[in-house]
């Protein structure tokens, strides 16, 4: 709930199984981000429960939640990369940070750029980069540590139709691997592309499960 | 925390403190002006405190003799100071030689004094004491061993100047630690600030960092150590601005007193004092940081 009784969600009652692929979709509004928000715990919910791994997150002690954020990976609308750090700093800043300084983290980090076609744009800083490109290395920050669980805002709303395809088919790799995926978008060509289940948002009530 | 969290701390906070290089030196030179007030207290206090040990070991006293002195009397009294290591050399003072001293002092009354039927002033022996070889306590023994001894009126060990200077120093010492405390508190402050000015300009970086599940302490530890090296850096600046001062006054006085200054009279602050003042400018940088970082949550 935002504000003063504007609940951007309401008698939402959803449950994705582990290992599923699932879009969230909806008009501009619908309360899409908010509910990844919520799964992010960057947003408590005033009212009911979210539960990932059978754990209720509001009852996460501070350390706890972070733990549970590094077992995500999560693709923001807005991307949030580091401006002052290059694209290969962005995407291994938290594992780095954290120790991986393993070969097989090091070799991770360029394979997920290479998938996302960034192999030559890895010293560049975020500024420098298109709208498209800056939000294939979001996704790539999003998948390096091998989550459990993805979530994509809008993941593909800067880039062209085969190169949203092409992400897709990268979703679906790392869903065939066991990765929980949920995606929310607005194209309807995009889910038909991909087939799976989906979930409909409007004016924060949850209007179909198709 | 583990060596690479320390290693991205250390780095974050000089990147940080490079773009920031300003406002940074200016919390530096806060850090640094404080330790310095403290220091030149400190410094002050410590030479005080050196030269009263000094003098005290090196002062000189009256051992003043009762007229019906008895000749063994007097020999064991020769005997007490011939052996002791403190004493350097020793003058008897006969009542003529009082007298005659008397006289020449205060000339305007040696005629009263010469009127009187019989010379009221004592023998006495001079006692110089050998400087810097013997502790105050030894002195202290020996005026009452003195004191104590057969045919001893009075032995008069002037000291009340010196415990009066003693006083002193430790007033000074006292006044140096109060100012310091509060000069340290601002500069507490200073660094707080600096370092909360450092992270408004990262707060989405930290931010981000924090939802992809960083830490709480590694977000903070960028801006505890931004501090501690604000602090150090402080503290050798303020180390370096003493050491030119103690150079400069130790020169000044070399001209004024002349080569016959004691080389060991002046002297700067032993080691275990130069890292306090280290280890506490990094401290105060600490305390700094931390405020400014209890606002990542
Ligand atoms: N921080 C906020 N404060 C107040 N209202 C908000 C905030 N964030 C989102 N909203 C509102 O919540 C509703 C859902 O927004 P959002 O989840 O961003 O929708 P979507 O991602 O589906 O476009 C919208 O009406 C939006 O205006
Ligand atoms: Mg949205």
């Amino acid at each position: 709930m935002y504000g003063r009784g504007i609940y951007a969600l309401r008698d939402v009652s959803l449950v994705v199984e582990k290992g599923e692929f699932v879009f969230l979709t909806g008009p501009s509004g619908a309360g899409k981000s908010t509910l990844l928000r919520l799964l992010l715990r960057q947003e408590m919910p005033s009212d009911g429960k979210v539960i990932v791994a059978g754990r209720d997150l509001a009852r996460l002690s501070p350390g706890q939640a972070q733990a549970y954020r590094r077992n995500l990976g999560f693709v923001f609308q807005d991307f949030k990369l580091i401006p002052t750090k290059t694209v290969l700093e962005n995407v291994a800043l938290v594992p780095r940070v954290l120790g991986a300084t393993s070969v097989q983290q090091q070799r991770r980090t360029y394979q997920v750029l290479k998938w996302l076609g960034l192999q030559h744009r890895m010293n560049a800083y975020p500024l420098e980069l298109s709208g498209g490109e800056q939000q294939r290395v979001a996704i790539a920050r999003a998948l390096v540590n091998e989550p459990a669980l993805v979530l994509a805002d809008e993941p593909t709303g800067n880039l062209d139709p085969d190169l949203s395809l092409e992400i897709m088919d990268l979703f679906r790799d790392i869903n065939a691997r066991g990765t929980t995926v949920l995606v929310a978008t607005h194209d309807r060509e995009l889910m038909r592309h991909v087939g799976r289940r989906a979930f409909s948002l409007d004016h924060g009530r949850l209007m179909e499960s198709a | 925390m583990r060596l690479h969290a320390i290693r991205y701390c250390l780095e974050e906070a000089l990147a940080s403190l490079w773009r920031q290089r300003w406002s940074a030196g200016l919390s530096v030179l806060a850090i640094a002006a404080a330790l310095l007030v403290l220091g030149v207290f400190l410094l002050v206090t410590v030479n005080l405190d050196r030269a009263v040990a000094r003098w005290s070991a090196a002062a000189e006293f009256s051992v003043y003799l009762r007229d019906d002195i008895a000749q063994d009397q007097r020999a064991a009294l020769n005997a007490m100071l011939e052996g002791h290591p403190a004493v350097a050399s020793r003058d008897y003072v006969s009542k003529a030689d009082a007298a005659r001293r008397f006289a020449r002092d205060f000339p305007d009354l040696a005629e009263g004094l010469a009127e009187l039927p019989q010379n009221p002033l004592p023998a006495s022996i001079e006692v110089r004491l050998r400087a810097g070889r013997t502790d105050s306590a030894t002195v202290d023994a020996l005026a009452q061993q003195l004191r104590g001894a057969a045919g001893v009126a009075d032995v008069r060990f002037d000291r009340r100047w010196l415990e009066r200077l003693g006083g002193i120093v430790k007033g000074l010492a006292w006044a140096g630690w109060m100012l310091g405390a509060v000069l340290l508190t601002a500069a507490i402050l200073t660094v707080a600030t600096v370092v909360r000015l450092a992270l408004h300009a990262r707060r989405d970086e930290v931010d981000i960092m924090q939802l992809m599940g960083a830490p709480i302490g590694l977000l903070r530890g960028p801006l505890v150590a931004e501090g501690l090296l604000q602090g150090g850096a402080g503290a050798l600046v303020a180390l370096a601005a003493l050491y030119g001062t103690y150079v400069a006054v130790r020169g000044r006085l070399t001209e004024a007193i002349g080569p016959s200054l004691d080389p060991g009279l002046v002297g700067f602050l032993p080691g275990g004092l130069v890292v306090l003042v280290l280890v506490g400018g990094m401290a105060v940088g600490c305390a700094g940081g931390y405020v400014a970082a209890r606002q990542v949550r």
